[in-house]
């Protein structure tokens, strides 16, 4: 009897390391970000700008891990 | 048989037999190319998606039409919600971002973030069901517009020679390091750039119907064959699909923020020279 | 017809296309709906709400201004009104100063006029006096001499008859007298 078949695309495991790397930067990201702001709520809104500007380039590169899946089948 | 998962390895336990009912059907990426309803072959083509994009489009504008359709002095409640959408792109984005030269870009980021993120919504919208920006026509169109848009101000603002060394010749570095940072400047602003903006917002959309399609077909894969105590772990994947619908709202907003945001900024970057 | 569609659908599940290259029709769909949704925006919308926005600006403004104003006024007649209140502080005070200097002369008056009374009723006294003291001066001269020689003859008899050396005798006498009444009289008139 077979318990656990794997069949599929390797792509995936790709993927699931892909996303570590912009995992630990988002959360790097965040959390300087929200450090930040706790020490100083005044500019706020500023940090949070340019927390998301950055976290839009980390975060393409998980969906560049994700696309090459797609791409090379 | 395409993916078996811990979850679907108990079915498999209990019940050996293949083929029952039809199996499950993972989803895959021919979820965004269903077949044409007409136009089949032409550059007229029209499937589902391309009918999400067009219903998409006649209600936004429908809404916002209605919302102000006698814009008044004193607003009322929607009008003050299209209000509140309409400053927020602009003193929060445009403004915060480039200043005193977001006036001219208001219209066409303003544009961006809102059909962005009402073809975004349209993936979780029951009926519609999937968003018009999962397929790559629309992400591509707005990457080029606002491509042609920054690259068109950077030359008619600074001058040909002027845009190219501001934007490839970063001062403040030492000469020699010129040899390395140029070429990366190169192929982030004229490639990497349009590139990552579309696919940021395609992959986004796909990834997120592929979440939801899993989640809902699961949950009718092991509600209606499976066998025994099976159907309860459907509750399971239920909720998950609904989390994950929230979750797809938010990504929706956020990336119809961020897209705006970047045209924002990739503008800015060829309005004004980096110093 | 039917097999043709059979054929492609099965054709479109054996090969999916790639997720990442835009189909023509793909393209050409999404420009005409960006364009809708791009017009709307560009020639209704926004124009339509800043206008909207542009007049509230100017609404908030106009009556932003018309309190500025209002307050300018408000202040402009408190102004007016201390000013009109220190006028007449400083009037009264004029006043005051006046009248307490008219005060001050009629007191003045008053007193170098009742000096002037008083230096004239005791001059009119003293000059009373003088006449009186003349007057008694002159009777007690003839009635003195008159008394004197009358006693003198008496005691000396008919040696002193003589007209001339009596009133001779008798002025050197009363000379003699005035000279000491005199040296006491002095004092008197010092007070």
């Amino acid at each position: 009897m077979l318990l656990a078949e794997l069949t599929g695309n390797i792509a995936t495991v790709g993927y699931g390391l892909a996303a570590v790397g912009p995992g630990i930067g988002l959360g790097i990201l965040i959390g300087k970000t929200i450090e930040g702001t706790a020490r100083q709520p005044e500019v706020a809104s500023r940090l949070f700008t340019t927390m998301f500007i950055g976290v839009a380039f980390v975060e393409v590169l998980a969906l560049l891990g994700l696309i090459t899946g797609f791409l090379f089948t | 048989m395409t993916l078996y998962t811990a979850l679907t390895v108990l079915p498999l336990a209990a019940s050996d037999h293949e083929g029952s009912g039809g199996g499950f059907h993972a989803p895959s990426i021919s979820e965004f190319f269903p077949p044409a309803i007409f136009g089949e072959g032409t550059i007229f083509e029209f499937n589902r998606v391309m009918m999400v994009r067009v219903i998409v489009t006649a209600l936004l504008i429908l809404l916002l039409a209605l919302a102000t359709r006698n814009a008044k002095l004193v607003p009322a409640r929607a009008q003050n919600l299209v209000e509140l959408g309409l400053q927020f792109v602009r003193v929060d984005v445009a403004e915060q971002i480039m200043g005193h030269n977001a006036k001219r870009f208001v219209p066409m980021i303003t544009t961006i973030f809102f059909g962005v993120f009402a073809m975004n919504v349209a993936g979780i919208i029951p009926g519609l069901n999937i968003a018009g920006t999962s397929v790559v026509g629309l992400p591509v169109l707005l990457a080029l517009w606002v491509y042609f848009t920054y690259l068109w101000t950077g030359v008619a603002k600074q001058g040909l020679g002027g845009y190219l060394k501001s934007s490839l010749f970063p001062p403040g570095i030492p000469w020699f390091m010129y040899i390395l940072i140029t070429p990366i400047e190169a192929l982030q602003v004229f490639i990497f750039r349009p590139l990552t903006l579309a696919l940021r917002l395609l992959a986004n959309m796909i990834a997120g119907h592929l979440m939801l399609v899993l989640c809902f077909s699961a949950t009718s894969f092991l509600l209606l064959e499976g066998g025994g105590l099976i159907p309860v772990t459907s509750a399971l994947t239920f909720v998950a699909g609904l989390g994950i619908t929230l979750f797809e709202l938010v990504v929706a907003a956020l990336q119809a923020y961020i897209f705006a945001l970047l045209s924002a900024v990739y503008l800015n970057l060829a309005v004004e020279a980096e110093h | 017809m039917m097999s043709a569609v059979a054929s492609t659908v099965l054709l479109a599940a054996e090969e999916t296309p790639n997720p990442f290259l835009p189909a023509g029709y793909d393209l050409f769909w999404s420009t005409v709906c960006l364009l809708i949704i791009g017009i709307y925006f560009y020639k209704k919308l926004l124009p339509s709400m800043n206008k909207v926005l542009d007049e509230r600006t100017e609404k908030i403004e106009g009556g932003l201004e018309k309190a500025a104003e209002a307050q300018a006024a408000a202040s402009a007649a408190l102004a007016e009104n201390e000013r009109e209140l220190d006028e007449a502080r400083r009037e009264a005070a004029q006043m005051r100063e006046v009248a307490q200097e008219e005060g001050k002369t009629i007191v003045v008056e008053a007193r170098a006029r009742a000096q002037a009374e008083a230096a004239r009723i005791v001059e009119t006294a003293q000059r009373q006096l003088e006449a009186e003291r003349q007057q008694a001066v002159v009777s007690l001269r003839a009635e003195v001499g008159v008394l004197a020689s009358e006693l003198a003859s008496r005691i000396v008899g008919e040696s002193l008859l003589d007209d001339a050396r009596r009133s001779r005798v008798i002025d050197r006498f009363l000379d003699e007298l005035e000279a000491g009444v005199v040296e006491v009289e002095n004092p008197v008139r010092e007070l």
